[in-house]
């Protein structure tokens, strides 16, 4: 348990950026997957929800035409019926001519046991009086009627009827009036009704099961005929078009702020026309959606917000990983590097002091009576000063190690490219090529401009390089060759070696940590990936080409400004 | 012919091949000196060494090379490595080939001299054992064969002192 905790501590300690730097990197994680994937999400809910909207519109549109529809008829059916009514008893055998009231009475009472909506029943002779009269405004008898609309479109009727708006009229009350008319004997004779609206309203109302509509009535010229209380009083005007020239037909009316579907259909009998809007509050878009599909698109939005920040989350830390064995990676190819160079170096250590082990002990040889040898002075002289010389060999290697593995940053400065790749042949690996079957060639681009880049770090990939050309040289004789060029605002450096090259299958992994084509225990596969990772660190890239049995080419792509 | 060790010292470094040389010389070896592992190797197709010290990092022909000649064209030498490396690895590898032995450079002129004491006792106990057997398979042949096959044996030694 303490070791998990202590885990996460070592390796924050071993990162090679801050907190900052992952906390806007998480950040840009999720907006870049925020429009990735929550936009087409959002987009495509609104879509749907848009459809959705679209097609209840549809649905409801269809419903409320089929309501009115079906109260249209009713409602024609009803005052066809009525019509039947007055026409039956006007051309009833019996029909006296005039009736008297009593069988005035009579007719009425027979009627309202047909219908309630019948009020009152009235006969008028020719001259256009009511000369009898049955109902409860027993004032209108003896009224002259021959000025009145419906009487005069009556007299004009080709079917020997009418049945007017809904008026005030002489009683003051909402009404309309059916009448037939007959001519006998010269003579136009009217019956004539008056119906109430509020009876036929409640006769239609009661003819529909639906609770979710409204029904109004209006004539030709968009006035209220019959309407609920809600929305309107009849003859006021109706606030939205209802053509004429339609016999059916549906639109949108405003309500407040709210809109609101109705559908119209225009009766037979006169002209009326039906509407049916629908009741269901006022609402919005919101409103119109479905909470369901509200809650699964909620649902959905929160599971890809989860999934994004889970996401993201991840990635930094996949990152911060990266980034840490990155860096432990070359902490151990430094030191791995510099173990190798020990190494090599130890040799070119060793021998100097061979030498001077070896002149010392001949010169205190020289002061042992037992071997009798005298010592001149030039001789002595000279075994000192290869004794010194020897010395300061050994200072100058040590002096280039140091030089090699200090740096930890890149310490960007200007520098001749031939000189930093000439430090590591000539310095470096001078000893070990002129010992080795290798001949180094130098092709280099004199007139290049001065490269910003850190010297040691780049030495230490050249070196990398190099020492890969040797041991890919091996015992057989060859040459490693080393150009430079412009390209724009780069400068390439290829090192190029005959030796023994790589497959496809090698060369895809050249770049891959602890990937070696070396004997076990030669090389420890970090050189390159390494030298990958600080050419990168430097703006640059490594490039190589190699064919089996022919050859290798690295070739290093350096920007000759850096950004930063 | 002297009584003295004859020693084969093949190195690059000059200034150490001269002292060096110098040294054993004064301890009463028979030195001959070599810079190059190929001159080395002509060196001892014209003289007879009873021991040599091979530098292993040489340009040219290396020390393990030199050795695996040597210890292929002459029965009795017996060969020690030095070697400025630090690995050991690469000595490992000479004594498997039939090196005698491996000194790290620096190394002490008195841990120098044991080995090479060391190893020509080795070279005169072989010698030796060699020798013993031959004097036997001699004696063998004396007893009951011809005179033409024991002077053949004899020969075959003559060939094989060269």
């Amino acid at each position: 348990m303490a070791a998990a905790k202590q885990r996460p501590k070592a390796s924050a300690e071993s990162l090679p950026f801050g907190a900052e730097h992952y906390g806007e990197l998480r950040r840009r994680q999720i907006a870049r997957m925020a429009v990735t994937y929550l936009a087409p999400l959002i987009i495509l809910i609104v879509y749907y929800q848009y459809r959705y909207i679209g097609f209840e519109q549809d649905s409801r549109r269809v419903h409320l035409g089929a309501i009115a529809e079906h109260q249209a008829n009713t409602l024609d059916l009803f005052l066809t019926e009525r019509r039947v009514n007055l026409a039956n008893l006007i051309d009833h055998p019996r029909f006296a001519v005039p009736p008297s009231s009593e069988e005035m009475q009579e007719y009425l009472s027979d009627l309202r046991r047909v219908s309630d909506a019948f009020v009152d029943l009235g006969f008028f002779d020719s001259s256009g009086v009511q000369v009898v009269y049955a109902g409860p405004h027993p004032s209108l008898e003896s009224r002259d009627y021959r000025g009145e609309d419906w009487y005069v479109t009556l007299q004009r009727s080709a079917d020997h009827s009418v049945i007017t708006d809904v008026y005030l009229g002489f009683r003051q009350q909402l009404h309309f009036t059916i009448a037939v008319s007959r001519v006998m004997d010269g003579q136009l004779l009217v019956l004539r009704a008056t119906l109430d609206p509020a009876r036929m309203y409640e006769y239609i109302e009661s003819q529909q099961a639906a609770g979710d509509v409204i029904t109004c009535i209006v004539n030709a010229g968009g006035v209220y005929q019959l309407v609920d209380g809600q929305i309107g009083h009849p003859l006021d005007n109706c606030p939205f078009p209802v053509p004429r020239e339609q016999h059916f037909g549906d639109g949108t009316t405003e309500i407040g702020s709210a809109s609101q579907q109705y559908a119209f259909r225009w009766l037979r009998n006169t002209d009326w026309s039906l509407i049916v809007q629908s009741v269901a509050e006022p609402h919005g878009i919101l409103g119109t959606l479905q909470p369901r599909s509200l809650m699964v698109s909620a649902g959905l939005l929160l599971l890809a917000v989860i999934v994004i920040f889970n996401r993201a989350g991840k990635l930094v830390a996949q990152q911060k990983e990266t980034d840490q064995t990155r860096a432990q990676l070359e902490h151990a190819a430094k030191l791995a590097s510099v173990g190798e160079l020990a190494s090599g170096i130890a040799h070119e250590i060793n021998n100097p002091l061979a030498i001077i082990t070896e002149e010392s002990g001949l010169l205190m040889d020289y002061t042992d009576p037992q071997f009798g040898h005298s010592l001149d002075e030039k001789e002595l002289y000279q075994r000192l000063d290869t004794i010194q010389k020897s010395a300061f060999r050994c200072r100058d290697i040590t002096g280039k190690l140091l030089r090699f593995v200090r740096r930890t940053d890149f310490d960007l400065q200007e520098h001749d490219v031939h000189d930093v790749v000439d430090g590591v042949v000539d310095d470096l690996l001078g000893p070990e090529i002129e010992v080795s079957n290798v001949r180094l060639e130098r092709s280099y681009d004199r007139l290049l401009p001065k490269l910003t880049t850190d010297a040691n770090q780049l030495q230490q990939v050249i070196l990398n390089i190099i020492n890969n050309a040797i041991d890919a040289i091996g015992d057989t004789p060859g040459v490693i060759t080393i150009s430079t060029s412009r390209r724009g605002n780069e400068i390439l450096m290829s090192i190029r070696d005959t030796g023994c090259g790589m497959s496809p299958e090698q060369l895809e992994k050249v770049f891959v940590p602890f990937f070696t084509t070396k004997e076990v225990g030669k090389g420890t596969g970090l050189g390159l990936s390494v030298s990958y990772g600080i050419v990168r660190g430097l703006g640059g890239k490594i490039e190589v080409e190699s064919t089996k049995d022919v050859g290798t080419t690295f070739t290093l792509v350096l920007p000759i400004k850096q950004k930063r | 012919m002297s009584d003295k060790i004859r020693l084969l010292i093949v190195d690059d470094e000059e200034k150490f091949l001269e002292s060096i040389a110098r040294r054993l010389e004064m301890r009463d070896f028979d030195v001959r000196t070599a810079t190059r592992g190929a001159q080395a190797v002509e060196i001892a197709r014209e003289e007879k060494f009873d021991l040599a010290l091979l530098d292993l990092k040489m340009p040219g022909m290396d020390g393990k090379q030199v050795l695996e000649i040597l210890k292929k064209e002459h029965k009795y030498i017996e060969v020690i490595i030095l070697t400025g490396h630090g690995s050991v690895d690469s000595a490992v590898d000479c004594t498997k080939l039939g090196a005698f032995g491996y000194l790290p450079k620096p190394y002490e002129l008195d841990k120098l001299l044991d080995t090479l004491q060391q190893a020509y006792q080795a070279r005169i106990e072989k010698k030796f054992r060699v020798d013993q057997e031959r004097m036997d398979k001699i004696a063998r042949l004396a007893t009951g064969s011809s005179a033409l096959s024991i002077l053949r044996e004899l020969k075959k030694i003559d060939d094989e002192e060269k």
